[in-house]
């Protein structure tokens, strides 16, 4: 069976693990074997983020070191994506070695419903669930890899299933990672316009294929819509038909 | 113009209130990127044209030298005078002299964001030179004395009640109204005045092409062609990056920027000036006097990937698409710029240590790079100036961050290379973080979190993380 290695995002591994376990469900039902290498830590988004390059560089050429020679590497998150592919070239520019082995890894490396559908070329994972869905356009997934149509093949093939439209659908969240914490007039402002526009669409859960936009937009319907959900798309197409409604 | 980039916390925060409190305000912009989409919509092939404008602005740049040299020289053969200011002061202070000398009472002025800039306006008050600005929206907020709240629309936030209040008392006209006609045709009347005697006029310049020595001009008002053609004497005031190699390059730009910007296949006027009037011509001005502004900006110039916030063409599309924009509105930056292409300007022109919030008050989206018709990447040269910051000795004038966060990361770095490591401070942390977690959920924490937790929750972390429970799924699933 072919060999599939999975980063695991922090936020997954310590806030989320259950994005992990679908993940890894979904990719034994795709037929693949999936792969953990226990070494992993972050891929340094956090200190790219805030400015402190030497730091994420030690992320990067770490992360390199652990997956530099799998075929295949997927992860449930858009930016942890992106991160390796777009920026550990720009940050290790100036040493050749690293610089190689940063550009051979990025066209390895893949976010799950890209994998999915793209590659594999697999849609529907044999997940049932009635009810009215909407998509989160999470900004990396879609600004950043352009993957977009993907997760929502895989949503409209879950059998019941409605994708109801949403408007402003690919506006940030207005999580921002350390943006949410600083920002908070700003990021509450913005979490408030996604969460009414989910409530417009008339959808009873919402879609996305980012921890972090989960985190946000999880967080604040929590405190004040509890009655309103928002799943990451591993853990829907996982659990539909079972735990869910 | 007072510089408030400092409080931009404080100002976003009064912007949210605002924009809460008038829904409008958040549709505007929308309005203005829907008429974008359409507009856009008329070319060919949209991702070309745009990538044609992203390569014209690089050439641009990476040529600005010799296109300076190139332009100046044409310009000159044309019978225009070219004046290098390095600095806002010296801008300022050639061209009071020369409307001192000229004896000009008044200077009837254009729209133009580097004379917002360098603050010419305050300036020539000061000398007695009073100037009037002959943009609606610009008469508007100077009369006001308010900052432009959009770069393209500088008054698109004030209200027609407003705008009526401030014509009466400013006697502007007679009888109140609210029909937004009848309050243009007020301020066209007052301004008439001011054109038919205008001696002096002063505008910016979109484009300046180095082939021909051309100036160009978009506008839909008409009032910077009236500034240009009707006084005697006239003042085109550009920074460095505006020069464009070839006129077929400019016509791309027009193209580009009209869409972006507005919508529209093409502005309204177009006007573009090869020289003063001519002995064969009827109109035009007797002198033309380019004024060439580098205030800061061949400093930019030198750092190849901070060149490219001097790609900027002036849309605004970044800012009718920003999400962070449309929230707070064009005051929280503090200064004559705003939205993405203010917040990688800005930093560069007052210095990172001024400006630590407006490159740090980003999402990184990536909205903006994706509608601009100039190829910039915000959201990179946002990373870039906020790792500039760390080093405080840097030209862009960075300032050292707080020891907390430097010390957290290094910390951060020494754990991420050492998974071991990395997984005792995830269980060393579980216990302090947890003891916050009621039923499943953190609705309060005390510290530096407290941002999030006005508003949301968060869930404590899990009893088991993945690398944990690896073992177990392995087996299980």
């Amino acid at each position: 069976m072919k060999e599939v290695s999975m980063f695991i995002p922090c936020t997954v591994d310590i806030f989320l693990p259950d994005i992990g376990e679908a993940t890894v469900s979904l990719l034994r039902r795709a037929g693949v074997n999936p792969v953990y290498h226990r070494g992993q830590t972050c891929c340094g988004q956090p200190a790219m983020n805030s400015g402190y390059r030497k730091e994420a560089k030690k992320a990067a050429k770490h992360f390199i070191e652990l997956f530099g020679n799998d075929d295949v590497i997927v992860s449930p998150s858009g930016s942890c994506i992106c991160m390796v592919k777009h920026h550990y070239p720009e940050l290790l520019g100036n040493e050749p070695e690293w610089f190689r082995r940063a550009t051979e890894l990025a066209p390895r490396m893949y976010e799950l419903s890209q994998y999915l559908v793209d590659v594999l070329q697999v849609t529907d994972m044999g997940a049932a669930y009635r009810g009215k869905v909407a998509y989160h356009e999470s900004c990396h997934v879609l600004r950043g890899l352009g993957v977009s149509t993907q997760p929502k093949k895989l949503i409209s093939a879950v059998k019941g299933t409605e994708l109801v439209a949403m408007n402003q659908d690919d506006f940030c969240c207005g999580f921002g990672g350390e943006f949410a914490n600083h920002y908070p007039d700003i990021s509450e402002s913005m979490v408030e316009d996604k969460v009414q526009n989910y409530l417009d669409s008339g959808a009873d859960l919402l879609i996305l294929c980012e921890p972090g936009c989960l985190l946000n937009i999880g967080g604040y319907l929590s405190r004040h819509h509890p009655e309103k959900r928002v799943m990451h798309l591993a853990t829907f197409l996982a659990q539909a038909g079972r735990e869910v409604r | 113009m007072q510089i408030s980039t400092e409080k931009f916390t404080e100002l976003a925060k009064k912007g949210v209130e605002k924009a809460r409190a008038r829904p409008f305000l958040k549709m505007v912009p929308h309005f203005l990127y829907q008429m974008r989409e359409a507009g856009l919509a008329t070319l060919p092939e949209v991702s070309a044209a745009q990538a044609y404008g992203a390569a014209i602005r690089s050439e641009a740049l990476n040529r600005l030298p010799e296109l300076l040299e190139e332009f100046e020289k044409n310009a000159t053969a044309n019978g225009a005078k070219v004046f290098w200011a390095r600095t806002a002061k010296e801008a300022n202070e050639y061209i009071a002299n020369l409307a001192t000398e000229r004896g000009a009472e008044f200077v009837i002025k254009g729209k133009s964001m580097v004379t917002e800039e360098i603050g010419l306006n305050e300036h020539l008050s000061e000398h007695g030179i009073e100037p009037w600005e002959a943009d609606l929206g610009e008469f508007i907020i100077q009369q006001m004395h308010c900052p432009p709240f959009h770069i393209v629309g500088p008054a698109l936030n004030i209200s027609v009640e407003e705008i009526r209040d401030l014509f009466m008392a400013k006697a502007i006209m007679k009888e109140p109204t609210l029909d937004p006609v009848e309050l243009g045709w007020a301020a066209r009347l007052f301004l008439r005045e001011k054109f038919h005697r205008a001696e002096f006029g002063v505008t910016g310049v979109n484009m300046a092409v180095a082939e021909t020595g051309t100036i160009i001009n978009l506008e839909n008002e008409g009032n910077i062609r009236f500034a240009k053609s009707s006084p005697k004497t006239q003042v085109s005031v550009m920074t460095l990056e505006k020069v464009v190699p070839t006129m077929k390059d400019a016509l791309h730009l027009i193209r580009l920027l009209s869409r972006n910007c507005s919508g529209q296949k093409i502005s309204a006027y177009v006007s573009m000036d090869s020289g003063p009037k001519k002995e064969s011509e009827i109109d035009g001005p007797e002198e033309l006097i380019i004024v060439i502004v580098d205030n800061g900006r061949s400093r930019i110039y030198q750092d190849p990937q901070a060149r490219d916030a001097l790609r900027c063409i002036r849309c605004a599309a970044c800012l009718n698409i920003c999400p962070v924009y449309r929230q707070i509105g064009g005051y929280a930056y503090g200064w004559v710029y705003s939205g993405p292409m203010g917040q990688v300007l800005m930093p560069l022109l007052l210095g990172l240590d001024k400006t630590q919030d407006i490159y740090r008050a980003c999402t990184l989206c990536g909205a903006c790079k994706s509608v601009c018709p100039a190829g910039i990447d915000h959201p990179n040269l946002m990373l870039y100036y906020r790792s500039m910051d760390l080093s405080a000795d840097h030209p862009f004038h960075g300032k050292k961050r707080p020891w907390r966060e430097v010390r957290f990361f290094q910390a951060w770095g020494m754990a991420v290379q050492r998974f071991w490591m990395w997984n005792l401070g995830i269980s060393m942390t579980r216990p302090l973080m947890n003891k916050n977690s009621h039923n499943g959920l953190i609705r309060e924490m005390k510290g530096a979190f407290g941002g999030w937790f006005r508003k949301r929750d968060f869930p404590p972390m899990a009893e088991k993380t993945f690398h944990e429970k690896w073992e177990e799924i392995k087996k299980t699933h």
